[in-house]
């Protein structure tokens, strides 16, 4: 048979392994406080019991057996809180305030018992009261009992266990019923977080959990919950945008592929056109879709993948130099002077080739606008934050402050680039290698207007190096 | 040449041996690594083109076997992996070259007759000859006709690379790869800018043109 769920919660074993701990103690302690009270009435009584044997065996001493006689019967007589019998050597009694001796097993010297006293009550019952007393030979051979009734005492001692059990069950009670209420309380937080896992895990990642603000570890753990799921919602954002871009970025060009195959088609058809040159168009197409596809794919994967991949340490002059190169004959073909300025002991930990591509990608833009007669100057430094910048300057028509921004969404073509060949993915990617080396991307204007040309541009990869040479 | 195509996918096998059989190959297909294992053991071929995910072998684990086995024929992978990990994966088993998929039939043709020429050349070689044209790798001097040509250090680079080629066609992605160890695609043609000018380096003041523009492939020196 299983437990209702309450009783199955952690909590409430907790509580019971606890009340169970508490009662153990609390019993020991009971146990004590007993034993030490109940011993303490008796020694008391004891020490009152001994202290009469001594007065009256002093009085016997002193006067014989008529004065003890007369001690006891005037004691006896009177409403006096202690038990007296004195007695024949044979046991039998000569006076005293009980009738018979309770000790049972004299041993012939000083014999202590503790005993009943029974009296008959006036509504026909039995009322037993506990007694303690000692019976003593004295030197004539008469016996001298002295006892003392301790029914007062014990009245107390059982009064004050009686409380101690209601203390002890209220205790229980009220540690199990405290138990259940916790219980409750963790089981139903709980719960709701358990149910948020649930929703998440059956693919709703808008679920949150309630923090309530009682800064305590529930809340903790609620907004780590949250936290991760944040995550998880942003990554997973992030992915389906990428899959959203690509299906979005394809099918543009794909569709002008196939109108164009297709008009192609009516084209040869109708002997307008020779299919083989059609065929060779639509290659052309194909190409640049795949081309498209690639780099869209690049951003995609690096916008995805957070920190780039395969990164390692190298010298971003070196690299500079290397892609200036590349694009140096470029420039002199235009009629564009070029410039290389690189700082000397440089070190940047990051994917090369992807920051390779992106440099290569900002000095194509730059050798596209620029007109012939205008400069281009690439240029890397260490900042005096200590970040590496790798920034190309040109002379070109430069971009309006206001497009800067979107100029880094993917296939944003400004009007003055109309004409020249490109997807408008060029910067799309610079700015996701920058953000997947946590570094950024700066644009801003150049040296301003030479020869009647714009302001100019100035666009720069800034790399945090993390204080390292 | 004698080439053999391990391929799981049939259809892009057959759009291969369309293309390589059009230009003088001969070819032979493998469904899955275990059966190119198998016939790359049979036959001598010039280049073994593998894809790199198959079913039961892949193209990795099947070339890794071949170099264990002491078989050192060329191998282009081929692959829709194209990240440098994945390149580098697929060189460090032993293949020679890496092609990402989809290409062009010029550029995995470009590539397959690459391979079989390095094999063919074998040893080291410290003199370059093609035509009139000699280059010295030692001395790094170039002449042509005994004219001697200054070369900017890539500029001899490049023109190794196309010796070491003479004849056969390279594409503008070979070249980006091999001279300038760069794997993506730069938007504007840049390697034509480098092109022109060593032409104008090699050809400027001979009657005959060596390094040609190959339409819809990339360039060839001829002899």
């Amino acid at each position: 048979m299983r437990l209702p769920r309450l009783f199955r919660t952690t909590p409430f074993r907790l509580t019971l392994l606890f009340v169970a701990l508490f009662a153990a103690a609390a019993s020991a302690f009971l146990a004590y406080i007993y034993v030490a009270t109940a011993g303490e009435v008796i020694s008391r009584a004891d020490a009152r019991v001994s202290r009469e044997l001594r007065s009256l065996e002093a009085v016997h001493n002193a006067g014989g057996q008529m004065a003890l006689n007369q001690a006891v019967i005037e004691r006896s007589s009177v409403d006096h809180p202690l038990l007296y019998l004195l007695m024949k050597p044979d046991g039998g009694m000569i006076s005293g305030s009980i009738g018979a001796s309770p000790i049972r097993e004299f041993n012939g010297e000083k014999t202590w018992a503790s005993f009943s006293l029974t009296s008959a009550q006036p509504g026909g019952g039995v009322e037993r009261q506990p007694a303690r007393g000692v019976e003593e030979r004295l030197p004539d051979g008469t016996l001298l009992f002295v006892g003392a009734d301790l029914s007062e005492s014990e009245f107390y001692v059982s009064k004050i266990l009686r409380a101690l059990w209601g203390a002890g069950a209220l205790m229980v009670v009220l540690g199990l019923g405290g138990g259940l209420l916790i219980s409750r309380d963790v089981s139903r937080t709980i719960a709701s977080l358990t149910h948020v896992i649930d929703r998440a895990r059956s693919g709703d990642l808008n679920a949150r959990a309630a923090v309530r603000g009682a800064g305590d570890e529930y809340d903790e753990l609620a907004a780590g919950l949250n936290d991760m799921l944040d995550r998880l919602e942003r990554s997973v954002g992030s992915l389906r945008h990428a899959g959203d871009a690509i299906a979005h970025d394809l099918r543009s060009p794909l569709t002008r592929l196939r109108a164009r195959l297709e008009a192609a088609m009516i084209e040869a058809d109708a002997g307008r056109t020779d299919a083989k040159a059609a065929l060779h168009t639509a290659l052309e197409d194909a190409d640049g879709v795949l081309r498209t596809f690639n780099a869209v794919l690049a951003i995609a994967r690096l916008e995805a993948a957070g920190d780039a991949p395969s990164q390692s340490v190298f010298d971003p002059s070196e690299l500079a130099a290397d892609v200036a190169e590349l694009y140096e004959p470029l420039c002199e073909d235009k009629g564009l002077e070029f410039q290389l300025q690189a700082a000397r002991d440089l070190r940047l930990n990051g994917n090369r080739e992807f920051v390779a591509q992106a440099l290569a990608n900002i000095l194509d833009n730059a050798v596209k606008y620029t007109p012939a007669g205008g400069a281009i100057m690439v240029r890397v430094r260490r900042r005096s934050s200590g970040d590496v910048e790798i920034s190309v300057t040109d002379t070109g028509p430069g971009i309006a402050p206001e497009d800067r921004a979107r100029v880094l969404d993917r296939f944003v073509r400004l009007e003055n680039s109309r004409n020249e060949p490109g997807a408008g993915l060029g910067l799309s990617l610079v700015s996701a290698v920058a953000r997947a080396h946590r570094g950024a991307l700066e644009i801003d204007e150049g040296p301003g207007a030479v020869d009647g040309g714009g302001p100019g541009l100035r666009v720069a990869l800034v790399f945090p190096t993390g204080g390292q040479a | 040449m004698r080439l053999l195509i391990v391929e799981d996918d049939a259809l892009a096998a057959q759009a291969m041996i369309t293309g390589l059989s059009e230009h003088g190959h001969q070819c032979l297909t493998a469904g899955d690594g275990e059966a190119g294992l198998k016939a790359a053991g049979d036959g001598r071929f010039d280049v073994l083109i593998v894809d790199r995910m198959m079913p039961r072998m892949d193209g990795i684990r099947m070339v890794e076997t071949l170099r264990r086995d002491g078989d050192h024929t060329p191998v282009l992978f081929l692959s829709a992996l194209g990240e440098i990990g994945d390149r580098v994966d697929g060189l460090n088993a032993g293949g020679d070259d890496y092609l990402v998929k989809p290409y062009a039939l010029a550029e995995l043709l470009a590539r397959v007759e690459a391979l079989a020429r390095r094999r063919e050349m074998g040893a080291v070689q410290t003199v370059l000859k093609v035509g009139d044209l000699e280059m010295d790798l030692i001395a790094r001097e170039v002449r042509r006709a005994g004219v001697d040509i200054d070369l900017q250090p890539r500029e001899f680079k490049l023109l190794e690379f196309l010796m070491r080629h003479g004849g056969q066609s390279v594409t503008r992605t070979m070249l980006l790869e091999k001279v300038w160890d760069y794997h993506f695609d730069p938007q504007t043609n840049v390697i034509d800018v480098h092109i022109s000018r060593l032409r104008s380096k090699i050809d400027k003041g001979f009657d005959k043109p060596m390094l040609q523009t190959v339409r819809g492939a990339g360039y060839r020196l001829e002899a």
